[in-house]
This record gives structure tokens, sequence and C-alpha cells, in this order.
């Protein structure tokens, strides 16, 4: 009997403690806690596996060897190949820098250039606007094969510069590393107004008409009105753009992959880096090790450049409206 | 007769030019003019060249007769870009399936995870509220260089590389800029909305979802085209990490690296129809696209 009793009480018990378990949990559940456990668990997971553990396994990676053990080889590797003249990484270093300046001094002045036109409506804006974005929404694929095929000396801007007079290279334009760079550079100011002028653009549609209005009573012109209004008044947004084209000081790149596959002396450090790892294709080339190394070094140099920008472009006080 | 209404912008002060500014005005028109010609030619000449024949085009070719029209428009071209060209045993059918799933995947993944990022880090008070908060914006805007060793070796050992498991599992994050316009916009939107939610019994889960996450319909689609657009034509990540599972932008590279003398204008009406999806897409939402893409100063 006294048996049962215990038993009984027992059973008691454990269900009592289940009870005030699944209450525990469910409580957990419906409060704050529990929603922001529940919610940020998988993207905070993500994080930690694919951005901290990859960066962390990146700087290890750079220290060994493929086949194990702890060495410096990498880094005096990649001095070797940064320090002679012609060779590939010394190209890519070149090149990159090449396209960074491209993106800085050229494509976000003409961007902004574009945008006040725009902005100002200029006639056929509306249509303008939509032509000039579209390069950024049509496949890169779609755009660099039409524009291989034009260039080509039998293409249609191959014929027209022969009939010309110019003297057009049989190999074409992209067929020698004189030209070959230059080219996809071109190619990339052609394709590389559209995303800077919708930033821009919708920094300006921000600015009061008032402003505007009054400064034109004052007998502002169009010079003035960029100069003294204008600029000033989206300076946050253009400063925002600056640090964002900063990040790309060591990855600036063209579509050299799809236009020439490298060759002729095209290559850029993101190319560089896709072609060790990805090799000949399939299952990749597995020189982790060299990259590794060498995204370190670039890194090391990126950041304070990166930092310096940044404050610098703090120190530049906007202008409230 | 119909009279068109003006907008009062068009004859508000700010839109009335001088002499010396119409002339100016006159001038970027014609390089704007000049710059769109550029841009759209070429998908002109694109077309007209998908609508040739193989040979007839090698033959204008040789002779360097760029501009000539096609002699019979070839509209079988773009039946055959989907019966003759392929990569690896994947067709054109095959690719823009791999295409379908694989935006479907990164982009869904990408705009509710950047939500849930923003919302709980905007509307909540929590220990590591600031610590995640810095770390998002340090990880944008610090440029690392040269992970992808160490991203595609990751994906080896996690047995992930060359399968749809890759996308699903390296997108479910919710950082970067994104969550950054997401973080904006939940921070204007009053908390009043879910405490009407808790006052009528509702819990946090019920709040983000019935309420909050309808009211950031218009920035979560935005975010959503732009990252369609991006994935539809994403390639690299494609050739790295899903060779397999060619889209038809990574299927078209390859192609195009295979192709034979007189498959040129097969491959044209092929690309033509790749970018069909995205010119649609466009056409749609080119308002919500151009209007609601505007970037603050990015100060964290």
């Amino acid at each position: 009997m006294g048996g049962e009793n215990f038993t009984d009480m027992s059973k008691k018990n454990i269900q009592s403690s289940k009870n005030t378990m699944q209450s525990k949990i469910k409580k957990f559940f419906s409060g704050q806690t529990g929603f922001l456990f529940f919610m940020l668990a998988i993207p905070i997971i993500n994080w930690l596996v694919f951005w901290l553990y990859v960066n962390l396994n990146s700087i290890l990676l750079a220290f060994q060897r493929a086949s194990g053990g702890w060495t410096l080889d990498n880094f005096v590797h990649f001095w070797q190949s940064l320090t002679i003249e012609g060779n590939e990484m010394n190209i890519s270093v070149r090149n990159t820098f090449l396209y960074f300046s491209s993106n800085l001094l050229i494509i976000m002045p003409i961007a902004l250039m574009i945008s006040y036109f725009l902005f100002k409506r200029i006639k056929g804006y509306k249509v303008f606007r939509i032509i000039f974005y579209l390069p950024c929404i049509l496949s890169p694929v779609v755009l660099t094969t039409v524009f291989k095929q034009t260039i080509k000396p039998w293409g249609p801007v191959g014929v027209l510069a022969q009939e010309l007079g110019f003297d057009y290279p049989a190999s074409g334009l992209l067929g020698q590393a004189s030209t070959a760079t230059l080219t996809i550079i071109i190619y990339t100011i052609l394709v590389g107004f559209g995303s800077n002028m919708l930033i821009f653009s919708g920094a300006m549609s921000r600015i009061p008409n008032e402003v505007l209005e009054s400064a034109k009573l004052e007998g502002c012109g169009p010079f003035r009105e960029i100069i003294s209004i204008i600029l000033p008044l989206i300076w946050p947004t253009i400063s925002s753009a600056i640090v964002l084209a900063m990040t790309g000081l060591f990855t600036a790149s063209g579509p050299v992959l799809l236009l020439v596959d490298g060759f002729n002396e095209t290559s850029t450090i993101s190319y560089w880096i896709f072609n060790k790892v990805n090799g000949n294709g399939y299952g990749g080339g597995g020189q982790y090790n060299l990259v590794s190394a060498a995204g370190l070094c670039f890194t090391a140099v990126a950041i304070p450049v990166i930092l310096f920008v940044r404050w610098i472009m703090d120190k530049v006080t906007d202008a409230e409206y | 007769m119909r009279i068109r209404k003006k907008e009062p912008e068009d004859v508000g002060l700010l839109f009335k030019r001088t002499k010396q500014e119409k002339l100016i005005f006159a001038f970027f028109f014609l390089l704007f003019a000049i710059y769109a010609c550029v841009l759209i030619f070429p998908f002109i000449w694109l077309f007209l060249s998908s609508l040739k024949g193989g040979i007839e085009y090698e033959l204008d070719n040789a002779l360097k007769q760029a501009f000539a029209l096609p002699d019979v428009a070839q509209f079988k071209n773009y039946f055959d870009a989907y019966s003759k060209l392929q990569y690896d045993g994947t067709n054109l059918w095959g690719m823009t399936f791999n295409s379908i799933w694989y935006t479907a995947v990164v982009t869904l993944e990408g705009v509710f995870f950047s939500s849930v990022t923003g919302y709980c880090l905007s509307k909540y008070n929590f220990k590591l509220k600031n610590l995640i908060y810095t770390i998002a914006v340090f990880s944008m805007t610090i440029p690392i260089v040269g992970t992808l060793g160490a991203s595609f070796k990751l994906a080896a050992d996690l047995h992930i590389y060359d399968s749809p498991l890759q996308p699903i599992l390296s997108c479910a994050g919710g950082f970067g800029f994104n969550f950054l316009i997401m973080y904006g916009f939940f921070k204007n939107i009053s908390w009043n909305y879910a405490e009407a939610v808790f006052v009528d019994g509702g819990s946090h889960f019920t709040a983000f979802f019935r309420v909050m996450l309808p009211l950031a319909k218009t920035p979560m689609m935005t975010l959503g085209i732009m990252s369609a657009i991006n994935c539809w034509n994403d390639y690299t990540s494609v050739i790295l990490f899903l060779p397999s599972y060619p889209t038809i932008a990574a299927g078209l590279y390859y192609v195009e690296r295979e192709l034979t003398r007189g498959y040129m204008p097969i491959y044209f009406a092929a690309l033509f129809v790749s970018m069909l999806p995205i010119i649609i897409i466009f056409a749609c939402f080119s308002d919500k696209i151009m209007k609601n893409f505007t970037m603050g100063g990015l100060k964290g």
C-alpha cells in the first residue's frame, strides 16, 4: 500500500515538475527573450560560421602549408611575385589601382553630374534615367558578350573605326596587352554610372525646394548651385559613397573573366583570387594558403586607409536641413 | 480636345531657365542622347544578329558587313536556343529552372533574415544589441580581401560544395546592406502598433509576423527586386560553388567557351531570352526601384 502511495506521489511530482517545465518553456518562448533567441539564432549562427570562422580560418591558412604545418612561405612567395616586374601579381595590383581610380575619379564625378541634370529635369529625363540604369540590371554575361562582339575587327565598332581610318588592331582591342586593360576600363566606365546615379538622385530629391528657389531668386546659376548648395546638402551621401568606393581599394575590377579570361595582362587582384581558388573548374584549384596570405597583406593595408578616409569624411561638417 | 494637365513642379520657378542655362541644358541633352544611343545600339545589333543564319553571320563577318540586316529573319534560332545549346547535359530549360530556384532561395532568405535582424535590433533593448549592431556595420565597411579560399574550404568541409544546401545555408544571414535599410525602416515605425497587439493578448511573434512585417512590405519588396536581379545575373558564386547547377548566367558563360562556328546567332537568341525576365521585372517595378533606392550617411 505504502509503496503504491509512494509511486503515486512521485508520479504526481514528476507530472507537476513536467508541467512547470512546460509552462516555463512556454513563457520563455512567448516572452521577449524567447522571441529574440528564436529570431536571432539563425542569423547569428550564420554570421559566426560564414563570416567569423571563415575570416579566422583565412588568417590561419595564410600561415599554413597546403599539406599541413606552419610556415611563412606563403608570404615570401606573395612578396616575390608582387615585386617582380611583369609578374601576374604585380600586374594584378597595377590593374586593380587603375579600376579603383577610374571609379573614384571618373565614374563618381560623372554620375554626380548626370544626377544633377536628371534632378533638374533635363528634357527626356525619365527615359534617360531608365536607359542609364539598364546596365545595372542586365546580366554582365550578356553585356560583355555584346561589347566583345561589337568591338571585334568585324563588329560594328571595329568596322566603323576602320572606315574612319583608325589603325585598328587585327586581333581586336582585347587581343593585345597594350589595349586590353584600357578597353575593359572604358567598358566599366560606360556601364558604371547607374547605381551611383540612383543614389545621388535620391539624395538630391530630398533637398527642400524652398532652398533651391531662394537661391534661384538670388540669381544663382547651375555651377554655383551645384558647388554651394547641392554638394554641401548631399555630402553625407557622397561621403558614404566615397567610403564604400574605398572598400574597393584592393577588390576593384572589371569583368576580366568574361571578357578575356585574364589574358593579355588584364588580371586584377579579384580575378587572381578567383582564378587561384577556382583553378580549372570543378573542385577548385586549392591554392587557398597563398590566396589567404595575399588577402591578409592587402587587408592590413586597406583597413587603416579606410579608417583614415572615414575619419576625414566625418571631419567635413554636414549641412543641416 | 484633351489638354495635358501640367504637374505643379513643371511650371515652378525651379524649372524656368535663362538663355544661358537653356544652352547648357541643350548641350548636355545632346551628350545624354549620344550616351543613350551607345547603350541601346548594341542590343539592337544583338537582336538583328540573333535573327541571322549561322553561315550568313560568319559570311557577314568575313566581309566586314557588321551593319547588314538578316536576309530572312530566322526566328527558329529562339527555339533552337532551347534545344541545341547545353552545358554538361543541362539545356536552357534546365538553366532557367536553376536560375529560378537559386534566385528564390537567396532573395527570400536574404530579405526575410535582414528584416528579422533589422526589427530585433531597432525595436528591442537587450545586452548584446550594441555589439551586434557594431559588428554588422563593421563587417560591411571593412574590406577583408582573400577569404574566398577559406569559404571554399568551409563549403568542402561541411560537404555543401556543389549542393543546393550551399546557398540555403550561406545566405541565411541577416546582416549587410539590406540590414541597414530594414533597421532604418523599423526604427521609424511606431512601437504603439506592437503594444496594441500585446494589449489584445498577442505575443511578440504575432506583433512581428502579423503587424510589423506587413507594414514593411514596400522596403522589403524593393530589396527583394534588387536582390532578385542580382541573383539572376550572378555567375561567379555559381561557377565557384555550384558547378553542377548552372544558372542561366553561369550556363551561358560556359556555353560561350565551347561554342562552335555557326552557332553564334543561336547563342545571341539565348542571350536575348535570358534578359527578358529582368526587363519585365524592371518594367513593372522601375518606379519602385527608382523612388525607394536612396542612401543616407553610414555613421555608426
